[in-house]
C-alpha cells in the first residue's frame, strides 16, 4: 500500500466533517479564554490539531474556515488575518508529518516555529492596517517602549506580535498535543488520507 | 440554540440584493481608495457604507462592530500621535506629552481605512443570511464539499457552546476552581475543554457516516435548493460598480 502524499487535495469525509468541529474548537477555546480571563487567545488549537490530524491542506482549510467564521460573527477585520491561520494550519501540518508531534521537546520547538510563521505573516497585515500594532495590551507596550527607543517601526512590530504570538501558540501546540496523544487510534486512524480501499475483484 | 452569525431578517432592498454585489461593492469600496490614494475617497464610501446600513435599517447592529475596534484606533491615535519615525512638527502639549501632526495624519489615515473596511464587510454580514453566502460561493466555483463544511461550523458552534456551559457546571460543582491566580485559571483549561473536544470528536464520526450514506462523496453535478436569482436591481449595482472600478483604474493609469 503506497502512502500517498500530504499535499494531497482529496480529503476524505471524515477529514471534511473535522474541520468544522476544529473551528468549534478554535470558538470553545477562545471562549474558555476569555472567561477565565487568560492573557492568551488560546484559538488556534483546532486548527493545529486539525493539520496533525489529518494533514496541512485540512489545516489550511480550517484556518481560513475560522477566520472566515470569526469575519461573520465577531469582527469583519478577521477575514484579512485568514492568511495567518493559513499559514498556522499548514505549518502544523508539515510539522507534524515529519513527526514534530512526538515528544516534549519536538512540541515546544513546534510551538516556537508556529509563533515564528504566524508572525512572520501576521506583521505585515499588522504595519499596513494599523501601522504596526496589534491591539493587544502586552504586545502594544513593548511597542510603544520600542518606538521610544527610536527602534525601526518594522522591528517593533515584529517584537510586538512575536511577544503575544509566542507564549499562546506554545499554550496551543502543548493543548492540541495533549488532546491528539489521548485520542482512541480507532478515531485517528479515520482521517488520514492514506487509507485505500483493496479491489478483489 | 442562539444563532452566532449577525444576519438579522428585514425586508428591505438589501437583502434582496444577490451576495456578488455586496461582495463586489467590498472589492471597489476597499480598491478604490488605494487605486486614487486620497482621504477624501475613503471618507465618501464610509458614507455611502453607512447610508446604506441606515437604508439596510441596520446601522444600529454595526455600532458593536466598531466598538470591537475602537480601542485599538484609540491606542493607534495615541501611540502614532507620539511616537511616529518622522514626528517632527509639535501640534498639542499636555502634561508634558507631545502630539506630532505628522504621526496624527497617520493615525486618521488608519482610522478612516480600518472603519472604511468594517463598515463595507458590515453590509454584507449584516444584510446577508450566512447559508445564501456560501451558496453564492458554490455558484462562483468553490467546491460543494467546502461549502457544506463553512454552512454546519454555523450549526456546529453553538451547539458546542451549549456543551461547553454544562461541562463548566459540571466541574464547579465537582469543586474545579474557575477563578484565582493565574496558575490556577490556566489549569482549569484543560478540564474544561478537553471532554468538549473528546466529544466533538467522536461525533465526527457518526457525521461522517451519515452524510457518506446519503451520497456525500458521490462526484455527480450538486444542484441548488434555493437558486438565487439576479434581479434587474443586481445587475444596475454591479454594472455601476464596475464601471466605477474602471473609472478607478484609468484614473491611476492617467495620473501616474
Amino acid at each position: 500500500m503506497s502512502k500517498r502524499s500530504m499535499w494531497s487535495f482529496k480529503l476524505n469525509t471524515a477529514a471534511l466533517v473535522l474541520i468544522p468541529a476544529a473551528v468549534g474548537i478554535n470558538y470553545i477555546g477562545k471562549m474558555f479564554a476569555s472567561i477565565l480571563k487568560l492573557p492568551l487567545w488560546l484559538d488556534s488549537i483546532g486548527t493545529i490539531l486539525a493539520a496533525c490530524l489529518a494533514g496541512p491542506i485540512a489545516g489550511a482549510i480550517c484556518g481560513a474556515v475560522n477566520n472566515i467564521i470569526y469575519g461573520f460573527t465577531l469582527d469583519p477585520v478577521s477575514f484579512i488575518y485568514a492568511f495567518a491561520s493559513v499559514g498556522i494550519g499548514i505549518v502544523a501540518g508539515v510539522l507534524a508529518y515529519k513527526g514534530m508531534f512526538t515528544s516534549i521537546p519536538r512540541v515546544i520547538v513546534s510551538g516556537i516555529i508556529i509563533a515564528c510563521v504566524s508572525t512572520l505573516i501576521s506583521t505585515p497585515i499588522n504595519i499596513s492596517l494599523y501601522g504596526g500594532q496589534t491591539g493587544n495590551i502586552w504586545g502594544d507596550g513593548l511597542f510603544t517602549i520600542c518606538m521610544a527607543k527610536g527602534l525601526p517601526m518594522w522591528l517593533a512590530s515584529t517584537l510586538d506580535e512575536l511577544v503575544v504570538d509566542l507564549p499562546d501558540k506554545i499554550a496551543a501546540v502543548f493543548i492540541a498535543y495533549g488532546i491528539y496523544k489521548s485520542l482512541p487510534k480507532k478515531l485517528t486512524i479515520l482521517y488520514k488520507n492514506d487509507n485505500q480501499v483493496e479491489n478483489f475483484d | 440554540m442562539k444563532n452566532i452569525s449577525l444576519y438579522e431578517d428585514k425586508d428591505t432592498f438589501l437583502h434582496h440584493l444577490h451576495p456578488n454585489t455586496k461582495l463586489l461593492y467590498i472589492i471597489v469600496a476597499n480598491l478604490v481608495p488605494v487605486l486614487i490614494g486620497t482621504h477624501w475617497v475613503t471618507t465618501c464610501f464610509i458614507i455611502l457604507s453607512f447610508l446604506f446600513l441606515l437604508c439596510g435599517k441596520v446601522a444600529q447592529k454595526s455600532l458593536p462592530m466598531l466598538g470591537f475596534s475602537f480601542m485599538i484606533l484609540l491606542t493607534v491615535i495615541i501611540i502614532q500621535g507620539i511616537f511616529r519615525e518622522g514626528n517632527v512638527t509639535p501640534l498639542y502639549s499636555f502634561w508634558g506629552i507631545t502630539f506630532y501632526r505628522e504621526g496624527l495624519t497617520f493615525a486618521v489615515f488608519v482610522t478612516l481605512n480600518v472603519i472604511n473596511i468594517l463598515l463595507s464587510f458590515a453590509i454584507l454580514v449584516l444584510t446577508t443570511k450566512p447559508s445564501d453566502m456560501v451558496e453564492a460561493f458554490v455558484q462562483l466555483g468553490l467546491s460543494p464539499k467546502i461549502g457544506y463544511v463553512v454552512s454546519s461550523v454555523f450549526q456546529i458552534i453553538p451547539h458546542m457552546s451549549e456543551k461547553m456551559a454544562t461541562i463548566t457546571d459540571a466541574q464547579r460543582s465537582r469543586g474545579m476552581e474557575t477563578e484565582g491566580s493565574l496558575l490556577i485559571r490556566l489549569k482549569a483549561f484543560v478540564p474544561l475543554i478537553a471532554p468538549v473536544v473528546m466529544n466533538s470528536l467522536i461525533d465526527t464520526k457518526e457525521r461522517a457516516i451519515a452524510l457518506e450514506v446519503r451520497g456525500f462523496d458521490l462526484s455527480v453535478r450538486k444542484t441548488f435548493l434555493h437558486a438565487q436569482k439576479r434581479s434587474k436591481l443586481d445587475k444596475m449595482g454591479q454594472t455601476l460598480l464596475f464601471l466605477v472600478l474602471i473609472l478607478g483604474i484609468l484614473w491611476r493609469i492617467i495620473v501616474c
